[in-house]
Order: structure tokens, then C-alpha cells, then sequence
């Protein structure tokens, strides 16, 4: 039962999701303008930005969209596999 | 809305971090052993739909951007508990990947998982149960939870804005360009919640606590008392 949860909903749930980011990043239809924090607070407020710390754990990879498609793809699949963990963890065994 | 690091004083973030954690560590603690393992991968599947979605932002034009932040989405569908936990891991992995500091962790759960997941849950029940009155209940939860998804992301901006002010150049006026610029963002962050909701309405409704014959009212429930109870009739005798 379980087993065919993950055959045909959690797979092809991944799967469509990797699609969508995909088609959304490749196809450029993604904005590259700073998110509503960083406007009010570098653009409006002038605040200065600071130097990054901790480049991120692809930093490695450089940029550019296939690097996103790449590192969100997998991203999915971490935070699907460790939510499996905790809320296997957490769960009422039946 | 995630934060970076070295922008918020040292005090604030530690501080948000002693919050955050005492509310992760009690929400873990909230869920544990209230929902069948059944219901596990579609969870998991939860987390990773919020994650994907935060990957992408939609234009605000001129000048700006917004992102899906999905907690009362979640708040809706599995509890304020459960969407704090989610909230946890999709801004932890975030911050390995450099969205967000991960000294600004604490504050970044705050603003994205304990505040809004209990202010957009509490919005969202205000709402679903004055119009399930005048409508059928997936489509008062479906109006309801994105009317709460744009309240909240305004709200939060202006949490978010509040924190803001203990940084030195950031006035009373970028405070209100910050909410200002959120009352577009949340119109995105309404129509993706309502999206996505519709979808899990049609192919999985018992994923979402406010309807009657959902599987997780256990694990959605905050206070044993009919006010948080979306429907009082199926409430838990313990």
C-alpha cells in the first residue's frame, strides 16, 4: 500500500515539480529583480549589502539557470527524503 | 524575505533563535504520535512542493520580486505545528544553499514559520468559518486560506520590517516601502496558495485539516476548545 503511495503520488509529484522549476528557470520566465527585502532595504534604504559569509553548498558550480535547475532539483529531492525521516519518525505506527 | 547574514544585530538573531527553537522543539513534540504513517509521504511531498516553489520568483514590476512562502498554506492543510516543522527543514536546507543566513535561521523561522504559520492558521479559521456559512466548505477554505495568505505576508513583511529597524539606515519610511511592496507580493503569494491548494482540494482533501472528513484533524489541533475546531462535530475525545 505504501509502496504504491510513493509509485503514484510522491514520484510523479517529483517529477512535475522538477519539470515546472525547470521549464519556469530554462525558459527565463523567473524574475532576476531583487525579492521585496532586498529593494526596501539596499535599493530604498540604501543600506549597504554585506559581504556573503557561507557561499552555499554548490557555490562550486558557479551560476546560471542550469546550475538552478541542477541545484533545485536536487534540493527537492533532499527535503523530500529528509521530511520522510522526520515524519516517519514522528508518525502513529498502525 | 529570507534574510542574510551580517545585516541584524547579534542580539536579535540569538534571541530569535531561542524562540524558534523552543517552538520547533515543542511543535516536533505537538505532532509526535498524532497521525497515522500513512499520511508520512504525503507530507514529505509537502515540504517539497513549499521547497520548489521558494526556488522561483514571479516579477513585481518595476523594480522588485516575490516568492511563495507557503505558511498558511501549510497552516491550513496539516496544523501550525506541522507547518512549523516543514517551514524548519525547507528554510534549513535554504540556508545551506545560501538563501538566508545561517545565523539568521532562527530569525527566518520566526518570520516565515512560528509567525505566520499561527497568524495565517488563525486568520484562515476566522475566515473559513464565516464563510462556510454562505458556501460549501472546500470552496470557504479555499477563498478563506488565500485572503489569509495575503493578510499574512503583509503582516509578516511589517514583523520583518519592525526587525529591520534595528539596523542602522533602516527608517520608518523603508519600513512602510517594505509593506508597501508586500501588498503586491501577497496578491502572489494568494493566487499560488489558492493554486496549490485547489490542487490538493481535488486529489488528496483529507491532507487538508479544515474540511470535515480530513485525516489529520489530530494533528492540526491547537487547543481542545470548539473556537479552534473547525468543525466541532468531528473533534477528538480523548
Amino acid at each position: 500500500m505504501e509502496k504504491d503511495t510513493y509509485t503514484r503520488f510522491v514520484i510523479p509529484v517529483v517529477i512535475v515539480l522538477v519539470a515546472v522549476i525547470s521549464i519556469i528557470i530554462l525558459g527565463g520566465l523567473a524574475s532576476e529583480n531583487p525579492d521585496g527585502f532586498e529593494w526596501a532595504l539596499f535599493d530604498f534604504a540604501g543600506v549597504t549589502e554585506p559581504e556573503s559569509g557561507f557561499p552555499g553548498l554548490f557555490s562550486f558550480l558557479g551560476e546560471g539557470p542550469l546550475v538552478d535547475v541542477l541545484t533545485g532539483a536536487v534540493g527537492i529531492v533532499i527535503v523530500l527524503f529528509i521530511g520522510l525521516l522526520i515524519f516517519k519518525a514522528t508518525s502513529r505506527k498502525e | 524575505m529570507h534574510v542574510p547574514d551580517g545585516i541584524i544585530p547579534l542580539w536579535l538573531l540569538l534571541l530569535l533563535y531561542a524562540v524558534s527553537g523552543l517552538f520547533l522543539a515543542f511543535s516536533i513534540r505537538r505532532i509526535n504520535n498524532r497521525f497515522d504513517d500513512r499520511l508520512v509521504p504525503y507530507m514529505g511531498v509537502l515540504a517539497a512542493v513549499i521547497f520548489a516553489a521558494q526556488l522561483v520568483n514571479f516579477p513585481v514590476p518595476p523594480f522588485s520580486s516575490g516568492h511563495l512562502v507557503g505558511s498558511t498554506l501549510l497552516a491550513v492543510m496539516v496544523g501550525p505545528f506541522a507547518g512549523i516543522v516543514i517551514m524548519a527543514l525547507v528554510l534549513f536546507v535554504q540556508a545551506l544553499y545560501a538563501d538566508g543566513g545561517l545565523l539568521s535561521y532562527g530569525l527566518n523561522l520566526f518570520n516565515m514559520g512560528v509567525f505566520s504559520c499561527f497568524f495565517g492558521w488563525g486568520i484562515s479559521l476566522l475566515l473559513f468559518k464565516g464563510m462556510r456559512k454562505a458556501m460549501d466548505e472546500k470552496r470557504a477554505v479555499v477563498i478563506g486560506t488565500s485572503i489569509a495568505a495575503f493578510i499574512t505576508t503583509v503582516t509578516a513583511a511589517f514583523v520583518l520590517g519592525l526587525e529591520l529597524l534595528s539596523v542602522s539606515g533602516f527608517n520608518e519610511l523603508a519600513l512602510a516601502a517594505i509593506t508597501g511592496v508586500h501588498l503586491v507580493i501577497g496578491v502572489g503569494e494568494a493566487i499560488l496558495t489558492s493554486v496549490i491548494l485547489l490542487y490538493f482540494v481535488r486529489a488528496k482533501p483529507k491532507l487538508i485539516s479544515f474540511l470535515k472528513d480530513s485525516d489529520v484533524h489530530e494533528i492540526a489541533e491547537v487547543i481542545e476548545t470548539d473556537w479552534t475546531t473547525p468543525h466541532e462535530e468531528t473533534k477528538i475525545i480523548k
